[in-house]
């Protein structure tokens, strides 16, 4: 195995720790002032929640660098060797991937910024104007967007990676490459648009709350961003797992999977709005949707850009637990069924 | 024990089983029946029983047998694409599978962009493919065409790309099935003497032909496999003497 560097490993792993924190308390910390604990105020237990984390984290790495010396076995050890071993595949896959994406497109990567912007105005003006299913939501338009850059993001991801292991077909029977890296790599490549798109979201957010009434502005609870893609990205890769594994043994997942999405999409809270539901009454709906990691993911960004605030920490446990639930599920399945790839590719 | 001793490879009692199931497998309907009934039958093969040898260190090893007789199974056992059913294999080395050229090639990427594409998957540094590319580029005589899109390119101009890319690196182990030879007569001439530089520069190979010829003239050990057994292992000449199809 070849020896990586764990002193810049604990330098970075340190930066991201510290720049997570801060725009953690920043973007959260209405929340964080306000919330209470057992009766303890959150504030006093916050700083030392960090403590433990970073000790944590210490601790892990100083584990690392035992085992590297002597050996032993480390599961964080062994992916960070992994990671290094094939980062330059990594890298060179995910250009692929981007490049391949939008390659004989005049607008390229733009599309990535002009896609949303077309759909939203799209469905605003048939939602909104024409079907009248807005009831009374407030800044419908930019309700609308955040459900749809996040729909188009998770969609993306899992039709995306779910062709990873039958399209790298002609790969995987000729070198051997650790099989993780098909749908891993898949999502990154699908993620770069995901956040691209959150530009044309926050643009238009801006321009749009100038001209509203009452007035919409972003707030710092946007710093907050990054922390709920991230935890749809860590989602999408357990999808991505699940899925390009399945679709080895059973090609039908393909187009299964096309009326299944259409399905999910109509049932999550994108178009429409549950506080519907509420009125009407139709509580097993609302109930439901509590089961739906998508709704969950979707207001975590509409209560970031909407209300202007952080989403509730329980949010945070409910997104983090579907989020790590599902890529454990993908990984021991994936892992349980890799060998097998081969003779069905 | 001596430098020239070393073991690089030890293949110890790989079997690799198949299951071939009809392709005509009926109706989903026939087949939960049949799943019910324990009727569920595969026709069982073994592409390999029981095979055993080991590579050290500088050998040019050939290994020949029919078609069928699991040659391509026991590359790709080694080169780790498929886990055997039993048995393991050890690796001493880094090993660069030359199974078949330019399988990772992207036809809407630039010939450049494929170069690095092409070498991750292969295994390469990045530092190295940086400060081998102007030998690749010299070598595939692609200059003018090399930041145009792969679908442009002629068959032979892609292979003769695929074939600089592969061979630009000094591997430990490499594995290459039947010698490669592609492009027009001058680029073959050129390709075959990269070949037997790459062989005969004290790496280890694993070499598959079915030319007689070509496995006297390289080969120092050779593997006769038949039927998914080894038939007879051995010094070149001595195997290549018995050996009949």
């Amino acid at each position: 195995m070849t020896k990586i560097d764990l002193k810049r490993t604990e330098k970075y792993a340190f930066l991201i720790f510290l720049a997570a924190v801060v725009l953690f308390t920043v973007g959260a910390w209405d929340r964080i002032f306000a919330a209470s604990v057992f009766g303890l105020r959150f504030l006093w237990i916050y700083p030392v929640l960090v403590v433990l984390l970073a000790l944590i984290l210490f601790l892990y790495i100083g584990r690392m660098k035992r085992a590297q010396v002597s050996g032993k076995k480390c599961a964080g050890l062994f992916f960070l060797q992994t990671m290094h071993k094939y980062r330059f595949l990594i890298e060179q896959l995910v250009q692929r991937d981007f490049k391949i994406k939008y390659k004989r497109s005049v607008l390229g990567a733009f599309w990535s910024f002009l896609n949303p912007l077309l759909m939203m105005t799209v469905q605003y003006v048939v939602f909104s104007h024409l079907l009248n299913i807005r009831g009374n939501t407030e800044h419908y338009a930019i309700y609308l967007l955040c459900g749809i850059v996040m729909w188009n993001g998770f969609n993306d991801c899992s039709t995306q990676s779910m062709r990873s292991i039958t399209s790298n077909a002609a790969l995987i029977t000729k070198v051997y490459v650790p099989k993780y890296i098909y749908p891993v790599t898949r999502v990154l490549s699908a993620s770069i648009n995901i956040v691209l798109s959150m530009i044309p979201l926050l643009l238009v957010t801006t321009v749009y709350g100038l001209f509203s009434t009452p007035h919409l502005y972003l707030s710092k609870a946007v710093l907050l961003l990054p922390f709920g893609l991230l935890l749809m990205l860590i989602f999408c890769v357990g999808m991505g797992f699940f899925l390009s594994s399945l679709m080895v043994f059973f090609h039908d997942i393909e187009f299964l999977w096309g009326f299944v999405s259409t399905l999910w999409m109509y049932a999550t809270p994108i178009i429409y709005s549950l506080s519907m539901f509420e009125e009407k009454g139709v509580m097993w709906f609302v109930k439901l949707e509590q089961f739906n990691p998508l709704y969950h993911y979707i207001q975590f960004i509409r209560t970031i850009v909407l209300e202007r605030q952080s989403p509730a920490f329980s949010e945070y446990g409910i997104c983090l637990a579907f989020s790590v639930g599902l890529f454990l599920l993908g990984f021991f399945m994936f892992r349980k069924v890799q060998d097998r790839f081969i003779l069905y590719l | 024990m001596s430098e020239e001793k070393k073991v690089m490879l030890r293949i110890s009692d790989v079997s690799m089983r198949f299951r071939k199931e009809e392709d005509h497998a009926g109706s989903l309907k026939e087949t939960v029946i049949n799943m019910f009934a324990g009727r569920l039958k595969f026709t069982e093969f073994y592409a390999l029983q029981h095979v055993s040898f080991d590579v050290y260190k500088g050998d040019v090893l050939g290994i020949i047998g029919r078609n069928g007789a699991g040659k391509s199974t026991i590359l790709k056992i080694i080169s780790g694409i498929m886990k055997p059913t039993a048995g393991n294999v050890e690796r001493y080395g880094n090993i660069v599978p030359m199974l078949e050229l330019g399988s990772g090639f992207d036809m809407d990427l630039s010939g450049r962009e494929n170069v690095f594409l092409n070498g991750a998957i292969l295994g390469y540094e990045k530092e190295f493919l940086h400060s081998k590319y102007d030998e690749i580029l010299a070598f595939s005589e692609l200059q003018d065409f090399i930041n145009m899109p792969l679908r442009n390119y002629s068959s032979g101009m892609i292979m003769r790309l695929a074939f600089s890319i592969a061979t630009v690196v000094e591997p430990e182990i490499l594995i290459v099935d039947e010698i490669l030879a592609v492009g027009d007569e001058n680029f073959q001439r050129k390709s075959r003497a990269r070949m037997m530089e790459l062989m005969s520069g004290g790496t280890t190979v694993l070499f598959v032909s079915h030319d007689l010829n070509q496995i006297r003239e390289m080969c120092n050990r050779v593997v006769w496999l038949d039927g998914g057994t080894v038939r007879l292992q051995g010094e070149c000449q001595e195997v290549c003497d018995q050996y009949r199809l």
